[in-house]
Formats: structure tokens, C-alpha cells, sequence
């Protein structure tokens, strides 16, 4: 099995002395489905932006899909975001423009021929159940539904690697299900999927490997 | 390449579709841009108008070889067949010490002046017209002409030409000066008008960077911006000056009638307009470069 994302010995210490992270060494490999579980501040969001480049590791190698980010220019880095999805934690969505065109914004980046892109982004929008309000601005869309919004932007240029930070936050069960569900059918077409979660709960009914994290480091 | 052409242009249009759009909200910049242009250019212009006219002027200054009173035939015939030849003289005349005198009687409201004389007093002389107007060149050429064989003087009003000489100079250095000043000013204007953009457009371009936009793809809409408007505002400062040259002309021409000269305001030439046109669009985009390089550096999503 090829390794999607390997850890080795990384620390990130933020400006001030704060160590979100301490000497995590851990391998995901192409095509797993894995959590990343624990308690507010316990690092989740810190490691998943250190995979997307957002953030650098104060030491030790951080290697995505065989890149060592950690030696990578910054100019270099978006070239490799390009080849990941990510669903932030506070959605980063763009509320002065359209769900279509919120989707549209990751195809445009990489350059995409305009009228294959609007097919994507449709198909990307029918996945997720919004196809319906393409038009409509994201602040008239509900929580639920700005999330899937947010996925579809995530995997609408079908990245091989998809973070989501707590993409079940503050959702019903049922609906943080479905969610759930959708994960699963982009790890199914071979997407590799890392989903972090403050509740273990809903990770322990998938049988998957479960990364828990403590004060930035394994717990037991 | 082709795919990444197409990009540009689809950047390029919607760069000008944003600006037509809002015509108010570029206006404001364009204006500043197109009086920043108008003015080096009128000052270039008048400046030209004002050499071209002066080099045609039937009163450059000339140069009058005085010949000595025991000049003959063959010493007149020597001198003026040296000047014929010589490169730095457009033309000359001959006055002959007859002509000279009637002349003078003439003026002078003398009828019979010359019956007195024995002699004719006058000599023979040369107006000679030169090609240059610099006043080193003309002191130089006056001397030379004074060591002619037979020549006894060689005389020509150097003030004049000094004067109208450091003038031309003068503003031929004052639009140079005014060029780069205004130039630096355009710079400056589109710099901040790309940095108000940029920093109004602040939550995009975090996204943007989020989901892997490099540098190139942010600054990209910028500098097409700026491009157009660094363009449009070169065809206004043109509409501007054409415009001066159009309604001044019409006194200018009257004004210089009353002395019998022929003064025109030229307008630019197509191949000046087009130097013109990209040097604008080309300080534009500089202006937002900079202003680009500088701010999208500070904007790091986290
Ligand atoms: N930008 C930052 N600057 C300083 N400290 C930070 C920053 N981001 C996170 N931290 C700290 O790092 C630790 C881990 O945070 P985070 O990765 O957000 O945890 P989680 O996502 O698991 O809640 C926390 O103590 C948090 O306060
Ligand atoms: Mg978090």
C-alpha cells in the first residue's frame, strides 16, 4: 500500500509557545478512511492544516502524497492544495456569490474549460442534494446545508485526498449521518478520506481506524 | 498554451466587463489618470509645435559675412561656392553693395543719396541661413565663416538665438521632468487603487489561497484591470489633448497671423499615440504588481 499522508516525529508550536502538536509520528495510507477524534483543542484542526499546507510544521517532515511540505517553497504549496479537498470547520464559504458559483471557484483555479466546469459543478451540487438552489446565495441556506455546500466545493475537481474538520458539528444525529454516509461514497470510488469529530460516537459504527488525539499527542 | 491563453483572455474580459459595469467606481481613477497623462503630453506637444515652427522660422538667426570693400569677382565667386557646399548651412543670399545702397535710400526716404557719393560706402554680403539653432554650433560656424578669404566681419544676433534656444530647451526638460513626475504619479494612483481592491476583496482571496489559488491566479484580474484602465485612461488623455489642440488652434492661428507666421498646435502622431498607449498600461500594471506582491503577501488564511 502507497502512503497518502506520513508523519514523522512533527511538533507545531503556534507564535506564543503553544504546542498544538508534540513529536506525532503516524502513516494513512491511499484510499483509507480514517478519523481523527478528541476534545476541543486537542489538536485535530492543527494536524489536518499541516496535511493542507495551511499551517507548517515547526519540526520533524510532514509528506503528502510523496511531497515533503515541510522543504516545499511557499509559491509550491497551492499546487499541492489543488490536489486536496477540504471541508473547514468554520466553512469559509463566499457569501457574495451563488452556490453555483461558490462551487465553480476550485475549477476556476485550476483552470477549468468553463463548460465542462458547470457540468461538474452541477453534478458536484446533485451529490450533495443542492442541485435545487444553485442559484440561491448561501446566507438563505440552512446549517446542513451550507456543510454540504462546502463539501461539494471540497470534492467538485475530485481531489484523491479529502480532509473534513468536524464536518458534523452542530447537526442532528440524522443528519450528521448522511453526512457520514457521503464520506463513505467518495472513499468507496477511492478517495482518501480523513474526518475529524469531537464525538466518537459516530465513528465507531464504520469499523475504521480512529486516530485519537490528546493535548496534541496519541491517547491511550 | 492555448488553454492558458484563453484563461488570460477570459480574465482580460471580465476585467473590462467589471470596469464598464461600474463606470462610476473606475472613474473616479481614471480621471486622475488621464489629467496625470494629459498634462506631459499637451507640455510635449506645445514644445514640439513650438521647435517645429522655430525651425522654420524666416527669422533663425542668420549670419551676414561682410566683405571687405576690395573684393572682386573671383572672391565672391570663392566665398559663395564654400557655402554652397558646406553642411551646416540651408541657405544664403547674396546682397551686392548696389542693391544694398538703393536699398538703404529706400528706407531711408533718401532718393539721390548715392549722387553724393563717389563711392559706394557698402560692401558686398552674404545672409547666410543655418541649420542649426544651438548657439555653441552657430558661434562655431561664425567664426569659421569670418576666416573666409575676403571676409571682414562675420556677424549674427546671438541673443536671440540663445534665448529662443535655452526656451525650447527649457521645455523640452520641463516635459520630460512633468513626464516622469506624472508618471510616477500613475503608478502610485493605480498602486492604491489595486490595494483598496485587494484589501476590499479580502475574504475571496483567503478562499482563494485555501483552496490552492497560487499568486499568479489572485493578481491575475488585478493587473488586467489595471491594464485597461492604464489603456483608457491613454485614449482619454489623447481625447484631452486633441481636444486643447482643437479649440486652441483657431487663436493661436489668428495670433500668429498678425506677424505673418503660419503656428499650428500639432496633435500626436498614431505611432506616438501607440508609445503612449502602452507606456500608460504598462505603468498601470507595474503600480498593480506592486501593490499585488505587497498586500497578497500579508493576506496568509489560517
Ligand atoms: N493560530 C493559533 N495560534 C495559537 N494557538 C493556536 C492556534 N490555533 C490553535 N491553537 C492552539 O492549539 C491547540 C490545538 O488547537 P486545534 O488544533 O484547533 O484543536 P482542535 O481542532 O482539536 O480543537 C489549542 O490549544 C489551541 O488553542
Ligand atoms: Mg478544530
Amino acid at each position: 500500500m502507497q502512503r497518502m499522508i506520513q508523519f514523522d516525529q512533527v511538533t507545531k508550536r503556534y507564535p506564543g509557545g503553544n504546542e498544538a502538536l508534540k513529536n506525532l509520528s503516524f502513516t494513512i495510507d491511499t484510499g483509507e478512511m480514517a478519523f481523527l477524534a478528541g476534545h476541543s483543542g486537542a489538536g485535530k484542526s492543527t494536524l489536518l492544516k499541516l496535511v493542507a499546507g495551511i499551517e507548517r510544521a515547526s519540526s520533524g517532515s510532514v509528506i503528502v502524497s510523496g511531497q515533503n511540505l515541510s522543504k516545499l517553497r511557499s509559491s509550491q504549496i497551492p499546487y499541492v492544495r489543488q490536489h486536496i479537498g477540504m471541508v473547514f470547520q468554520d466553512h469559509k464559504l463566499l457569501f457574495d456569490r451563488s452556490v453555483f458559483d461558490n462551487v465553480m471557484l476550485p475549477l476556476d483555479i485550476i483552470g477549468f474549460d468553463r463548460r465542462d466546469a458547470a457540468r461538474r459543478v452541477r453534478a458536484a451540487l446533485d451529490k450533495v442534494g443542492l442541485l435545487a438552489k444553485e442559484k440561491s446565495m448561501p446566507i438563505r441556506l440552512s446549517g446542513g446545508e451550507q456543510q454540504r455546500l462546502c463539501i461539494a466545493r471540497a470534492v467538485v475537481h475530485r481531489p484523491s485526498l479529502l480532509l473534513a474538520d468536524e464536518p458534523s458539528a452542530n447537526l442532528d444525529r440524522a443528519y450528521a449521518l448522511d453526512i457520514m454516509e457521503l464520506f463513505k461514497s467518495f472513499h468507496q470510488v477511492g478517495v482518501t478520506v480523513v474526518i475529524s469529530a469531537h464525538d466518537e460516537t459516530l465513528m465507531e459504527d464504520y469499523g475504521r481506524r480512529i486516530i485519537r488525539l490528546k493535548e496534541g499527542q496519541f491517547a491511550a | 498554451m492555448k488553454h492558458f491563453l484563453y484563461l488570460n483572455w477570459q480574465s482580460a474580459r471580465q476585467a473590462l466587463v467589471k470596469i464598464l459595469r461600474q463606470p462610476f467606481g473606475s472613474l473616479l481613477t481614471l480621471l486622475m489618470l488621464s489629467i496625470a497623462l494629459a498634462l506631459p503630453l499637451s507640455l510635449y506637444l506645445t514644445v514640439s509645435s513650438i521647435q517645429e515652427w522655430a525651425g522654420r522660422l524666416t527669422a533663425t538667426p542668420q549670419i551676414t559675412l561682410f566683405m571687405e570693400q576690395s573684393a572682386e569677382e573671383a572672391d565672391l565667386a570663392a566665398v559663395s561656392s564654400t557655402l554652397t557646399k558646406h553642411p551646416r548651412i540651408q541657405s544664403y543670399s547674396f546682397v551686392g553693395k548696389k542693391q544694398a545702397l538703393s536699398d538703404l535710400e529706400k528706407r531711408n526716404g533718401l532718393p539721390g543719396l548715392s549722387d553724393g557719393l563717389t563711392d559706394n560706402p557698402l560692401p558686398d554680403a552674404f545672409v547666410v541661413t543655418p541649420k542649426t539653432l544651438e548657439p555653441h554650433e552657430l558661434e562655431m560656424l561664425q567664426k569659421e565663416l569670418s576666416g573666409l578669404p575676403m571676409v571682414e566681419t562675420a556677424q549674427f544676433d546671438a541673443r536671440w538665438a540663445k534665448r529662443l534656444y535655452g526656451m525650447v530647451e527649457m521645455g523640452r526638460q520641463l516635459t520630460w521632468f512633468l513626464g516622469a513626475a506624472l508618471g510616477i504619479a500613475l503608478v502610485l494612483v493605480t498602486h492604491n487603487a489595486v490595494r483598496m481592491q485587494i484589501l476590499a476583496r479580502r475574504d475571496e482571496i483567503e478562499v482563494a489561497k485555501l483552496i490552492g489559488a497560487p499568486d499568479s491566479f489572485i493578481r491575475r484580474p488585478f493587473m488586467y484591470h489595471a491594464m485597461w484602465q492604464g489603456l483608457l485612461a491613454g485614449l482619454a488623455a489623447w481625447g484631452l489633448t486633441s481636444w486643447l489642440v482643437m479649440t486652441a488652434n483657431p487663436a493661436i492661428h489668428e495670433f500668429a497671423q498678425l506677424y505673418n507666421e503660419a503656428v499650428q498646435l500639432r496633435g500626436l502622431s498614431p505611432v506616438e499615440l501607440l508609445v503612449v498607449l502602452a507606456i500608460s498600461s504598462l505603468l498601470a500594471m507595474l503600480g498593480a504588481r506592486l501593490a499585488s506582491d505587497h498586500h497578497l503577501r500579508q493576506i496568509q488564511p489560517r
